[in-house]
Order: structure tokens, then sequence, then C-alpha cells
């Protein structure tokens, strides 16, 4: 079982409900830069009578990419960080130190520093609360209003995201051998 | 999130101790997860709520309703935090300062409720039991109704005011008076749509803006001053001057005149006084290049726009959600549903749909008829209005002035904070101060509470349930908010607050009715005052000698039986079929309805009123048509102030929201990047925003998204309750600036032609 998770990011409007409801579902604490997800935003170029518009302006590419060979694995110095069920990239709470160093190495900034747990924490795709639970579904993807996320087990050929990767072009946020599990698939309307 | 006991109450936060988590890790356990409406917003859209150890810990989408399509917005994500406000009012309150300085006492219900009667006791004799001069408001939201058959129909006050005239009114009666229906728009099922105005994306989460956002199969223009995310996100965007929709419209019939591209069939079969309309616009010379003039936009493309706009299959001119812009607003919509009409798509696929709601019975009973309760007044000189939403600015203006019929002496407003929510801040603040007796019944300590002389707390959406509600035309069904946990605090649902109320005032003001009303004097001396009281319906708490969950209960077994009512409390949504008829699509997406069983088609025999002869009677155009007022006009120097929202904010209610400060922390005021550059604004920076009503101080957003006259910042900011703590001086508010005009078909407020200057205050 390999999971990953597929943006149909065209049809993305920012509306951050992801945001919120990993935060309420996985109690993720309070201040803007504490979260497991992010909409990235694109400033559109051109003055006002000759702006360039896009309909790819939201870009939800802040959050772990579950690589099939992470940078921050190998960087740990107390090996809190293992390879959990279905691949997710697990980080042991009680042996973090906060060293930092796993957060300075990951190029999607994808972690940040809970206060309350005192670790590097970043997204499990709720593997912990909703997957325990015997869910199939992310809080992030099930919230959505444009139904951009799609989740699910890579290795099954018959899973949603598995048909979408087949049907429709899409990219990955690569850094050289990492292999992210995130995919973005390609728009379709110009 | 845990609360201990708190003993105090708000007006004094230092002896405040609860303990209080932002969030709560939901576990891997079970747990009960009780379906429920949201209130976050206009939509109600469906979840349900997960309970932990009597906590809701999250809030999940209901994939059985139509009409959220199993989703929730950030808004609805984040309606823990209105259950946990730290600041929300926990106990019936009294003042004890002067109004506006939140100095209160903490009351015991019955104590509350004794000093209301003795008010409204006093009141109402001087008033000779002219009921009418007791106010009473409600913002949108469930139970508005029982607000209405409470102080409408059994109190017999004739004045009644919600949103609508600060909000769309003019829209929904345009519609409603053009083809005998507000109509629903079928976004899915159309493959050419324009947006007027309407931020679908961003405004608040809808149906038509779910399908909106995943739309690839038509091409979508968008009309506007901004580019909003609707906007950015379009084939098409025209950027438009404010108020200039109707002169787009009417180049557009122009056109469809000119070259015949309307559907000649359904204009003979359905519509009235056409010829006339026709001849009006042909002859006004209402062509692209004139409308070039009033608009800003190329001529050419809206030559372009009108021609494929007619010639597309399902073409659908989006009837628009949002407040009031422009005097000419009804005018606008009138001339837009026109065009759809003449295009042929009214009551088919991808068009306005009139559909089949699905019914559900109300019980009836006895109203009195007091004889010395005055109509209202506040419609005067209005050519249409809704005596269900009434004109606030007018009533306020007729109030403030003292040039009402009788005096207005007391205020009943529920769920609508009118302080932040209509034009003229200060003058609303006037006339609150110079009523009697103010009420407010709410979950928040808002602007309007701390200008309450008695503030009743309400429980918030998750801790009642309420009347089941019938959704949609469409796709119908029904709705039942369930209760997910019991009342926090000392906080009570609306209908036991009224059943305590109506208890309470009963006989005292059937005992001011016996003084001076002659029929009632009559039916006494006939009947005798105890079957007078029964015979004429004075008994104000008749709805409620059954508890809400009966009713809800009778209402739903009598009219759809047992199964029905069993669905609606374990998924919280029910319509005829629903098990067979909804089916999964793809990634947590279902279809409701199968296609042959929408309902698109309910009305062959529908009429087009193009003429609005009563219009005339009002000095007002009975075609719509442009008249010179209309032009945009902004003295050099100054800039256009235009509002809108935030999709993380719906007006002032979520102002105190903990989450979505976290998410949107203020609002910033929208200024073209190269007029900012020559005033030196830098983002962030502080700027004075000044009208002929006010000035207010808000941060600067230099962007190329907005034009060079035009300034926007978002409505839901800058509270003055200090008892908001998150949303106390925070950003700024619109309407402290907003002049307070009127459109004069609905008594409208219109929003978005305040000419303002700015100056730099702050870096």
């Amino acid at each position: 079982m390999r999971y990953g998770m597929a943006f149909d990011y065209e049809l993305c409007i920012n509306c951050k409900a992801c945001v919120v409801a990993c935060k309420e579902e996985n109690g993720i604490e309070k201040g803007a830069n504490k979260h497991r997800l992010w909409i990235d935003s694109d400033d559109l170029e051109g003055d006002y009578f000759s702006l360039q518009r896009s309909r790819t302006t939201f870009k939800p590419v802040k959050q772990c990419q579950e690589c099939l060979h992470p940078f921050c694995m190998p960087v740990c110095p107390v090996d809190a960080i293992t390879k959990g069920t279905g691949g997710i990239v697990m980080t042991d709470a009680k042996s973090c130190i906060l060293c930092m160093k796993c957060i300075e190495v990951c190029p999607y900034e994808a972690r940040y520093v809970d206060d309350k747990r005192g670790f590097a924490d970043k997204c499990i795709f709720c593997s912990d609360t909703r997957l325990a639970r015997g869910k199939t579904t992310t809080a992030c993807q099930i919230t959505c209003p444009a139904k951009v996320r799609i989740f699910g087990d890579l290795d099954d050929k018959d899973s949603e995201i598995s048909k979408i990767l087949k049907e429709r072009e899409y990219s990955q946020l690569e850094y050289g051998n990492n292999q992210p599990h995130l995919f973005y698939l390609k728009p379709l309307k110009k | 999130m845990v609360y201990g006991s708190s003993s105090s109450l708000f007006a004094n936060h230092t002896t405040t101790s609860f303990t209080y988590t932002f969030t709560t890790k939901t576990s891997e356990k079970d747990a009960k997860n009780i379906p429920y409406l949201c209130n976050i917003c206009r939509n109600k859209c469906a979840g349900f709520a997960r309970v932990e150890d009597g906590i809701v810990t999250k809030l999940d989408p209901n994939p059985y309703f139509p009409k959220s399509r199993n989703m929730l917005c950030p808004k609805g994500n984040s309606g823990i935090q209105a259950l946990y406000d730290k600041d929300r009012l926990k106990y019936p309150l009294i003042r004890i300062g002067k109004r506006g300085d939140g100095k209160y006492k903490r009351v015991t219900w019955d104590e509350a409720l004794e000093y209301i009667k003795n008010s409204l006791v006093e009141i109402l004799n001087k008033e000779r039991d002219n009921r009418s001069t007791i106010a009473y408001c409600n913002g949108e939201g469930f139970e508005k109704e029982e607000m209405i058959r409470f102080f409408g129909g059994k109190i017999g006050s004739s004045n009644f005011l919600d949103e609508g005239s600060i909000c769309l009114n003019t829209r929904l009666g345009a519609y409603l008076l053009t083809i005998g229906t507000v109509g629903e728009p079928d976004v899915g099922g159309s493959d050419y749509i324009i947006f007027a105005g309407s931020n679908r994306l961003e405004s608040l989460v809808t149906p038509d803006s779910i399908e909106l956002a995943k739309k690839r199969d038509a091409t979508i223009v968008v009309i506007d001053p901004r580019c909003t995310v609707t906007a950015n996100k379009a084939d098409i965007w025209l950027p438009i001057k404010p108020g200039g929709d109707l002169a787009f419209c009417l180049a557009m019939t122009f056109v469809a005149l000119k070259d015949k591209l309307y559907d000649k069939d359904i204009v003979k079969k359905h519509f009235k006084d056409f010829k006339e309309y026709k001849e009006l616009i042909l002859n006004s010379g209402y062509t692209p290049q004139w409308a070039e003039t009033k608009t800003g936009i190329d001529a050419a493309l809206i030559e372009k726009v009108a021609r494929d706009f007619f010639n597309a299959q399902r073409p659908l001119f989006h009837p628009g959600r949002r407040s009031v812009g422009s005097r000419n607003d009804f005018q606008f919509r009138r001339a837009m549903v026109l065009l759809n009409a003449m295009a042929g798509n009214i009551n088919t696929k991808g068009g306005i749909i009139y559909g089949k709601p699905l019914k559900l019975p109300h019980i009836e009973v006895d109203e009195p008829l007091y004889s010395n309760s005055k109509d209202r007044f506040d419609l005067e000189g209005i050519a249409y209005g809704s005596a269900q939403a009434g004109s606030w600015i007018n009533f306020r203006k007729r109030v403030l002035e003292n040039t009402a019929p009788y005096k207005i002496r007391a205020l009943i407003a529920r769920k609508h904070n009118i302080m932040q929510s209509i034009p003229n801040i200060s003058k609303t603040e006037k006339f609150l101060e110079s009523l009697d007796l103010v009420v407010v019944i709410d979950t928040m300590p808002s602007d309007t509470a701390m200008m309450a002389d008695v503030i009743l707390p309400e429980c918030t959406y998750l801790e009642r349930e309420d009347l089941a509600v019938s959704f949609n035309y469409l796709e119908p069904s029904i709705a039942l908010r369930n209760q997910v946990i019991k009342p926090m605090y000392e906080s009570l649902p609306l209908h036991v607050i009224l059943k305590k109320l109506g208890t309470k005032l009963n006989k005292p003001l059937f005992n001011v009715s016996k003084k001076f009303d002659e029929s009632l004097k009559e039916d006494i001396q006939k009947f005798g005052e105890r079957e007078a009281f029964k015979r004429g319906g004075y008994d104000l708490v008749e709805l409620y000698r059954k508890t809400l969950q009966e009713r809800n209960r009778d209402m739903i077994v009598s009219t759809y039986g047992t199964e029905a009512y069993k669905t609606l409390k374990q998924k919280g949504v029910w319509y005829p079929n629903m098990k067979t008829y909804r089916k999964k699509i793809f990634n947590n997406s279902y279809s409701y309805y199968p296609e042959d069983k929408k309902k698109y088609r309910t009305n062959d025999d529908y009429t087009v009123n193009c003429k609005l002869k009563k219009m005339e009677k009002y000095n007002l155009d009975p075609f719509p048509l442009w008249r010179d007022e209309y032009d945009y006009h902004v003295p050099k120097g100054m800039f256009r102030l235009i509002t809108g929202r935030y999709i993380y904010y719906t007006q002032s209610a979520t102002s105190n929201n903990e989450m979505l400060r976290d998410i949107q922390s203020t609002n910033h005021a929208w200024i073209n990047n190269s007029v900012a550059k020559r005033l030196h604004i830098e983002l962030g920076d502080l700027i004075e925003i000044k009208s002929s009503v006010s000035k207010i101080y808000i941060k600067a957003y230099p962007t190329n998204k907005i034009a060079p006259d035009i300034l926007f910042f978002a409505h839901g900011f800058g509270e003055s309750s200090k008892e908001l703590t998150n949303a106390y001086g925070n950003g700024a508010s619109d309407n402290e600036i907003i002049e307070d005009k009127i459109e004069m078909v609905y008594g409208d407020a219109v929003m978005n032609e305040t000419n303002v200057s700015i100056r730099k205050v702050g870096s």
C-alpha cells in the first residue's frame, strides 16, 4: 500500500476549508504559521488594464509530499522519522529533539514546530485520526467545496487516485530522486 | 475544548476562569456523529458533528444534502469556534451603565423577562395599545418565522425588519415581478454564464458556486470592477464602472432586438408588452457604443458577449447574489431577467428554474386583531417594498427625524447586528438611543447587543433543534438541524425563550388591550374575559404548547411519514427516493437526482412581464431604462468605495471567530498599485478613508486587481464592542463611512455609491 494525493488544483478557489478542517481534525494549535498544509497564491502580472489572469493562481504545494526518499529522514539525529503504513513519513514526537534539521532540509516547507507536543509536525494524511478510525478520506479532502483533492492507495489500480493519474496528465514537484507522492493534475481548461 | 465553570459575566473579564484549547484532536475511537445544519452563512450546509465526551471535536460535511454537496467551507469548519467562543453571551443581562458602554449585571431569566414585561406594559399604555410601537427584527437565519409569528402575529406589531433591505431584495423582487419566481440558477447545466458583480467563488459557498468552481464545460464571463477570485478564474473578465451593469444589459438587449437573436417562439408564447419594450430599447439608442461610455467596456466586447450569449445552447445571466450596489439595481436585475427570458432559458436546464420545492405545512394558530395596532410606515413612497423585510434606512430615518406617524418605543433584535450592517453607523446608534427599550437576543456581545437594555443569550446552532426546512427548487430536499450538545451556560433556544416571554407577557399585555381596545371590550362583554381571550387568539404561548421536537415530528410524519422523520434524525436530510436517487460519482461527490427526475421544467405557462405599470405611479420607469443620474462620476482626487466579502468571513457574525482570524487576520483597503505608488502608500501602511459620513483607519493593500479610481475593503470588521476580544478594533467597518442612500423600488440600501478621499497616516 502506498498513499498518495492528487490535486485538481485548477479548481482551487483558495477558500482554505482544507486548512481549517485539518486544524480542527488534528488538533493543530493556533497561529497562522502553525499548519500542516497551506495554499500558495501567485500575484498576477500586469497592470489593472492588462492583467494576466490565470486559473492556476492557487497552488496547494505547502504540504508534506510523502517522498519515497524523504530529505528529512536521513538528517534526523535521533531517528525520530520513520516510514509508516502506506509509506507515510512519520515523526515520533517523543524522540524529536527539535534540532530543526528536518524543517530546514525540506524543500516544501512542509514542517512546523508543534509547541504543544514539542516536535516537528507535518501532514500524515490524518493517519492517526481519520484513517485510524477506518475512514478512507482525509479532513482536507472531504471538506473541499471544489473537490480538488483526490486521496488513496497508489498501489490499488482501482482506487480513484490511480484512475485519475492514468486518465490525466500530471506533474510532480521533484527534487532529484526523492519521488514525492503528491501529484498535480494538468489543467484541462485554458 | 474544555470548559470549567465560569461564574463571571462578560463585563468582568478578570474573574473569567475557563480552560480553553483552540482545537481538540479527534481520537481514534468511534464517537457520536450527529447530523446538524450549519448557520454560519445563508446556505445552511449540512454536516455531521463529532462529539467526544460531550465535546464537539470536529464538523464533517454531510454527503446526503443536495444543497451543500458534501462540503463545508472554511467558515462552516470553524463553527466549533462559534460554539466555544469565550466571549459568548452566557447569561441574561440587564444594562447598568449607559447604552454602549458595556456595563451589565447578570440576572436570572425571570428577572430579565420581568424587566421586559414592565417596560412593554408601560410603553403600550403610553401608546394606547398601538402594538406597532414595538418594532422587531431578525437577520438571516432559521426561526425568523417564529419571531414573526410571535411579535407580529401574536403581539401584533406591523414593524418587522430583516436583512432584506440591506441585502438583495431588488434582485428577488425583479425576478418575482417579471417571471413570477425568484428562481434558481442552474449553473451546472449552462454552457455560457455571465456573472455581474456577483463574486460567487468568494462571497459565500452555495450550490451554484460549487458548480461554478468545478465547471470546465462553459464559457464564464465576469463583470466586476475588481479582479476577484471569480473574475480571475473566468474566461472573460470585463472590468466595469460601478453601476454600469444596467447599461451593459441594455446594450445586450439592443443587440438581441436589432438582430433578432432572441427566441421568437418563447417571446410570442410567454411575453407581455414585448413590442413596447422592443421599440423603446431600439429607439433609446442603447448601442454597444453608447454602453461603452457608461461602462468603460469596449463596445466590440459588449457586442461579442451579447452574440455569444444568444448563440449559446444554454446561456445563463446569473441572477446575482450580493447587497445592492447602485440605485438602478432593480432595473439592472429586470433587464437581466428579461435577457434570460429572451434567450429562452426560463424553466429549462441551464437556466432559471421554477422547480418544485417540497412542502412543509406549519401549524396554524389564531392571531388577535388589535384595533389600535397601526400600519407600518417605512414603505411609504417605495414602489414595491417588502412587508417581510421593510426598509431599514427609511425606518431609521423616519424614527430619527420624528416623521413617523406614531412613536417607535421598543426594538426586539434577534441575530441582527444592525449597528454593523446598516450604512451610517452613527445614525443607527442614535436610533437605538432614542428607544425606551432595546432587547437583543443573540449568541455574541455584538455592537448591537452593547446598545441593549436587556440581553437574552440564545444558544448557538449546534446546541438546538430547529424546525425542519425545505430547500431548493431543482433538487429539492428537506433538512433538519438536530441538537448536537445541550445549550451551554444559561443560553436557550429561541422557542424556549419565546415560551418564557409569552408566559410572562400573556396577562399583562392582554390587560393593556382591555383598557384601550373597543372591540375586545365588546367581546369581553359578549363572551366573558376567559372566552374572549381564547377566541381572540390572545394566548401568546399557544404555539409552544408542544415542544419544538414534537412540532417537528408531527409536521414531518403527517406530511411524509415516519420513515422520512427517522431519516431526518439519522441523516439530517430526506427527500423522496433518496435511497435510490442518490449515487456516488467520484471523489466524494454525489449526484442527488437522476437527470430525468430533476425539476428542470415545471411551469410551461409562465408569463414574462416586460412592463411594470405600477412603477409609473412612483415616477419610476416601467421598463428598464437608463437615466442620466445613473452616470458614474468620481470627483478628481477621490475614489469610489465598493464593498464585498472575504470567503473567510460572513458579515459581522464571524468577526470574533478565532480560527478565521488565524486564516485572515484583518481587512485591508484595496488600492490600485500605481495610485498607491504615486501617493507613497505601501502594503500595511495605515490610511484614513473619509466620506461625507465619517472616517475610518485601515491598512492598505496596493494591488493591480482594482481600478485606479476605486477603493475596496471587505465587510465584517471594525467592531466597536470591547466584549468581542478578537474583533474589537480589528480592521475597519465599511458601514461607518457608507452614505445612507436608498433605491426607491424596495427601499434597499445602496452600498457602492459613496465617494471617498484618502490620506496616508502611518507606515
